[in-house]
């Protein structure tokens, strides 16, 4: 009389090597959620204490002192600025570190006529960034700009927008105006682990206040 | 020599509109005073249909020029009333202005107060790369005729009272701008950076012939290409990974679980 057993055991064993599977197939289906956001420093940071200036007369407007540091409240944002410049291909500079801002000297400074650019890192390697937060802001928040003479540009937003980067608005975003604005830029949207690359950017516009 | 390499061209007003501002509906608006002998008055701007006033300047005098008001794209009137009067009052002056989305507009006093009238005017944001833009307002009554020089070169040959040119294009850098009037001449060196649009208002000052340079746009002199990176991934949320080894696995059960149950068919049962 043959033995049924080991075609049996086969047959489950079979049997189990499909349910194991079918259950890592399936708990494996759900992302890894990203870091949550860390709230640096207490939920909003206290506006700056030096002497917010209005914003310049159109006519014959004085001098704006350099910008050194930026202060965002509902996000608790608080960095120094470096300065930025351009690469070799044109393309706007970004900080060596990804714990500070920096201003494009090309631009004029926040507070004078036209788009102030401000650049910040959303996250390094390893953990949030410097603009982590910044996709959070909506149109009416505070935005602050300290100044190198002790006094401070304020500013509010008007919009928050993102864009896929090649088919980022250039004219948009770093165009002429007619009054004192400024455009705070960092990555947003899907990461691209093959180019280690966001696709997106996001833009926040903001106006100063008069 | 130095005037002789002042080129200059035409504006291209075409290219006026801001991008920045078309996307959230807005345009800009300022206000001017620029008829010499009429006294101080107050402007009122009115969104189209509304009777209660969006802004309103208050005892605004000859050569007075507001900052620009970023204001909803739509249909406005300006009123001018003499300084103090009630708002209500009946204007001394009223026009309406069209403001579209991304583009800015000076509402201006001109002319003699005998003649005086409210003057939209287009005003231009964008410049030619590496270039600035200017133009020209005559607001002076005492020079009635007033040739206008950038650099020793006349832009503007024959500025008559109450006229405005159109925007020139002349090259970035720091220029002596001169009103030429037939008793008198204002002269003035200023920076012209690029991307920046100025109009020159000349004024019947205290002492003779004024200039005023105002700024009516700027940008970056030389704006970035594209989009930044400014982000390592370090947050971004990890993807599901390939489904494909699982699924080797239970394809690999399947193989091994048919051979099973082959080799039971294959055994007949005993005992029957």
């Amino acid at each position: 009389m043959p033995n049924r057993r080991p075609a049996a055991i086969v047959f489950a064993a079979g049997l189990a090597v499909i349910a194991a599977g079918t259950a890592g197939l399936l708990l494996t289906r759900h992302p890894t959620p990203a870091l949550r956001a860390v709230a640096v420093g207490v939920a909003a940071l206290p506006a700056p204490a030096g002497p917010i200036v209005a914003p310049p007369q159109s006519a014959t407007p004085a001098p704006v002192a350099r910008p050194v540091s930026l202060t965002i409240p509902l996000i608790g944002v608080q960095t120094k600025l470096i300065t930025l410049g351009l690469t070799t291909s044109g393309a706007l500079q970004v900080p060596s570190t990804t714990t500070v801002a920096g201003w494009y000297t090309g631009s004029p400074r926040p507070g004078a006529i036209g788009s102030a650019i401000i650049v910040g890192h959303i996250d390094s390697l390893s953990g949030p960034g410097v603009f982590y937060r910044l996709s959070e802001l909506r149109r009416g928040d505070d935005v602050y700009v300290e100044r190198a003479d002790g006094t401070t540009a304020e500013f509010r937003v008007t919009s928050v927008q993102s864009y896929l980067k090649d088919q980022f608005p250039t004219q948009t975003v770093y165009g002429p105006t007619p009054d004192p604005e400024l455009r705070l830029i960092t990555c947003g949207g899907a990461f691209d682990p093959a180019t280690g690359h966001y696709l997106s950017n996001i833009v926040v516009y903001a106006t100063e206040v008069s | 020599m130095l005037l002789a390499a002042l080129a200059l061209s035409l504006g291209i007003p075409a290219a006026a509109a801001s991008a920045s501002s078309a996307t959230t509906g807005t345009g800009w608006v300022r206000l001017a005073h620029l008829s010499p002998n009429t006294p101080p008055v107050d402007v009122y701007l009115y969104s189209f249909g509304n009777s209660t006033a969006q802004i309103v300047l208050h005892h605004v005098a000859y050569g007075t020029v507001s900052p620009y008001e970023a204001v909803n794209a739509g249909d406005y009137s300006v009123a001018m009333r003499a300084s103090g009067a009630s708002p209500s009052s009946q204007p001394v002056l009223s026009t309406s202005v069209t403001i579209e989305a991304g583009h800015a507009y000076t509402v201006a006093g001109m002319g003699p107060k005998s003649g005086l009238r409210l003057q939209v005017l287009d005003d231009q944001l964008t410049t030619p790369a590496g270039k600035s833009e200017v133009r020209v307002i005559q607001a002076s009554l005492k020079q009635q005729t007033v040739k206008f020089t950038c650099g020793g070169q006349a832009i503007v040959p024959k500025a008559t009272f109450a006229s405005v040119s159109m925007y020139q294009a002349i090259p970035a850098g720091t220029w002596t701008m001169e009103a030429i009037g037939s008793g008198d001449t204002a002269s003035q060196r200023y920076e012209m950076a690029a991307g920046t649009v100025h109009t020159m208002v000349i004024l019947d000052g205290a002492n003779g012939l004024e200039l005023v340079n105002l700024v009516d746009a700027a940008g970056a002199g030389k704006p970035p290409a594209g989009g930044v990176t400014t982000g390592f991934g370090g947050t971004a949320g990890h993807g599901p990974g390939s489904p494909l080894p699982w699924l080797a696995v239970i394809g690999a059960g399947a193989l091994v679980s048919v051979a099973g149950a082959v080799r039971l068919r294959r055994q007949p049962s005993a005992g029957i």
